[in-house]
């Protein structure tokens, strides 16, 4: 197991460049998470870290070592591809002794380090069969269990949940979770699901067209944006952003009325305020809006709101007695209004004693 | 199968396919029914059907060295040059081709799907309009007259469809298989070695077969280069026969029984291959 650390990766194909110079420090037995929406860069970056695609520039170390000029074989990195993979002509066992056997490993170790791992995966009925006879979920285990058998300095999952239907991947996410927790491999894991990073996470890296936008743990990210699109990327549904000015704490949409009130904010004539659909709430005052859409999913409701300043998502545990086309208002919890520069998009300083 | 039934139809393509099947192999069996035959059953008006007395005297006469047949051509030999060339340029052809396949498949270098696209038009010219440019070739080459020379010429012929073959089924396989390897610790070659190769056996053994066919049966070629009898092939043989002993039917019978042969056991050992093969690219598998 060993600390990642990436000093100014530039990746570009011929005359464009994908990647811009990415900083990111892993630390040892550390799970983080690339998320950001296709295209901005996550998988080139960890296909980079792996070897398969060679960086422009830049410096990608492990544990310690610089690995940059190594082919992928020499990296002493494992990884788990999105459609996994696995060697149809071999059987589950063969599949995950390859690298074993590879490395010129005894044969009864093979067989003794893919006993283990299929043990940990409950693959052990399944090792003679064959891939095709495998499930999706079994197949992912495969997977893993080919990447575990090696014991090697670093994981990279590229996406390996997307094949699955939605409640197998609810599963499997908490399978890898705990199998990082038992095996504390340092884990690189890229997917464009945020929902995905925020409960797998020790560190989310929030990424944009080839840029680096914010690191940090998943609360963090969540509770201190830096900018509007770290804000509307985590959390779902996404983050209500409102044009809006600040006086004295107050901060009013463009028509006026007072949508929230936070403390320690410079007053500012345009700015946007950003409001999570949970700190939303029904009010006597504040905000006129009207009730478009009313989605209960049991747990809670998530109501769509028409205002003059565009629409705003509500959602609550409260049993609300609300019907389609009735006038309410609403306003934000106190505090709970981030707020953004309308022109650069960051998140506006807030004063140290708020 | 789970469609509706459309017996008409079936019945219709089937028919169809007995009558293109008796057009094209009643000659053949025809054939195969006089090398049963005695010379004087085959002179016999009505002409019979079956051999009214079945024997392998014919069989015996091509490999009886006292024979006036083998006297004048020698089976064994011919049989074991043929043997020498097709085998040898099929290995030859197979291992390159799948070598210059990979390549063609998975690296990426300027012109590359136009020199493949070359390949596949280089045999699409008439091999007759060859034949005279290779005998100078060969003379020049001092190989005419030899098996070696016809081994390279074949291999050089038979290369570029099998390299097509096994390029296009190589595309087939995902690359990530590879990627795969090589994380796992796997070597280029070992990646392509112990990955790729078993999953595209299908095409190569019909490269393979495509190619022994095609050089077990190559008649132009040979009978421009090979000249003495000791280095004749199967196909040479068969036509100096025919020649030589119009009415010894039987015997040609005989001949052409024993040449069809390897082919025949070609196909029906690797039939499943040939198609699946062939029809790479076709549907995803």
């Amino acid at each position: 197991m060993g600390s990642v650390n990436l000093r100014g990766i530039r990746k570009a194909y011929g005359a464009v460049e994908v990647l811009h110079g990415i900083d990111l420090d892993v630390e040892e037995g550390e799970f983080a998470v690339l998320v950001g929406p296709s295209g901005c860069g996550k998988s080139t970056l960890l296909r980079s870290i792996a070897g398969l695609e060679t960086i422009s520039g830049g410096e990608i170390s492990l544990a310690g070592k610089v690995i940059n000029h190594l082919p992928p074989k020499r990296r002493d990195i494992a990884m788990v591809f999105q459609n996994y993979a696995l060697y149809p002509h071999m059987t589950v066992a063969k599949n995950m002794g390859f690298s074993l056997r590879l490395s010129k490993e005894s044969k009864s170790e093979i067989d003794r380090k893919v006993t283990d791992a299929a043990e940990i995966l409950g693959l052990t009925e399944l090792l003679d069969r064959y891939p095709k006879q495998l499930s999706g979920g079994q197949r992912q285990r495969v997977a893993m269990g080919r990447a575990i058998v090696r014991d090697p300095e670093l994981f990279l999952f590229d996406e390996p949940l997307s094949n699955l239907d939605a409640k197998l991947r609810v599963q499997m996410r908490s399978e890898i979770k705990e199998l990082h927790q038992r095996l504390k491999t340092t884990t690189i894991y890229v997917t464009h699901d945020q929902i995905e990073a925020m409960t797998m996470a020790d560190k989310i890296v929030v990424m944009r067209g080839g840029h680096v936008e914010q690191i940090g743990s998943p609360l963090d990210l969540y509770d201190r944006p830096v900018n509007m699109f770290v804000a509307g990327f985590i959390g779902s549904p996404a983050m209500n952003f409102v044009p809006a000015s600040v006086r004295d704490a107050s901060v009013m949409t463009t028509s006026g009325a007072e949508i929230g009130t936070q403390e320690g904010v410079e007053s500012v004539g345009e700015a946007i305020a950003g409001i999570r659909p949970e700190d939303l709430r029904l009010s006597d005052t504040g905000q006129e809006a009207t009730v478009s859409l009313i989605e209960p999913t049991g747990s809670e409701t998530q109501v769509t709101l028409r205002t003059m300043d565009g629409n705003l998502i509500l959602t609550t545990r409260d049993r609300l007695d609300l019907d389609v086309g009735q006038a309410v208002h609403v306003m934000a919890a106190p505090g709970k209004t981030h707020l953004f520069d309308a022109k650069s998009e960051t998140a506006l300083k807030l004063r140290e004693s708020a | 199968m789970n469609e509706t039934p459309r017996p008409f139809y079936w019945t219709f393509i089937t028919l169809c396919g007995l009558v293109i099947a008796t057009y094209i192999l009643f000659p053949v069996f025809w054939l195969f029914l006089a090398s049963f035959k005695t010379r004087d059953e085959l002179a016999q008006l009505p002409i019979a059907f079956w051999p009214k007395d079945p024997t392998i005297q014919a069989y015996r006469d091509l490999f009886d060295s006292g024979s006036q047949s083998s006297q004048l051509l020698n089976w064994p030999t011919l049989i074991s040059n043929s043997f020498t060339v097709a085998v040898t340029s099929t290995i030859i052809v197979v291992v390159l081709g799948t070598f210059a396949g990979y390549a063609f498949a998975r690296l990426k270098f300027p012109g590359r799907d136009l020199i493949l696209g070359g390949l596949l038009v280089s045999r699409m010219f008439q091999g007759a309009a060859l034949l005279l440019p290779t005998y100078r070739l060969m003379n020049m080459l001092n190989l005419q007259d030899s098996l070696i020379g016809l081994i390279l010429l074949y291999s050089a012929f038979g290369l570029p469809f099998a390299t097509w073959i096994i390029a296009s089924s190589l595309r087939e396989i995902p690359f990530e298989l590879e990627e795969s390897a090589m994380m796992d610790g796997a070597s280029r070659l070992q990646s392509m070695v112990m990955v790729v190769l078993p999953l595209a056996t299908p095409a190569l053994i019909t490269a393979a077969m495509w190619h022994f066919v095609g050089a077990w049966s190559e008649f132009a070629f040979a009978s421009i280069l090979l000249e003495s009898n000791e280095n004749k092939t199967v196909t040479i043989g068969l036509a100096s026969f025919v020649e030589l002993f119009t009415l010894e039917f039987q015997r040609v019978g005989a001949a052409a029984t024993l040449v069809a042969l390897p082919i025949m056991l070609v196909f029906f050992f690797g039939q499943r291959y040939f198609t699946r093969g062939l029809l790479a690219g076709a549907v995803k598998g």
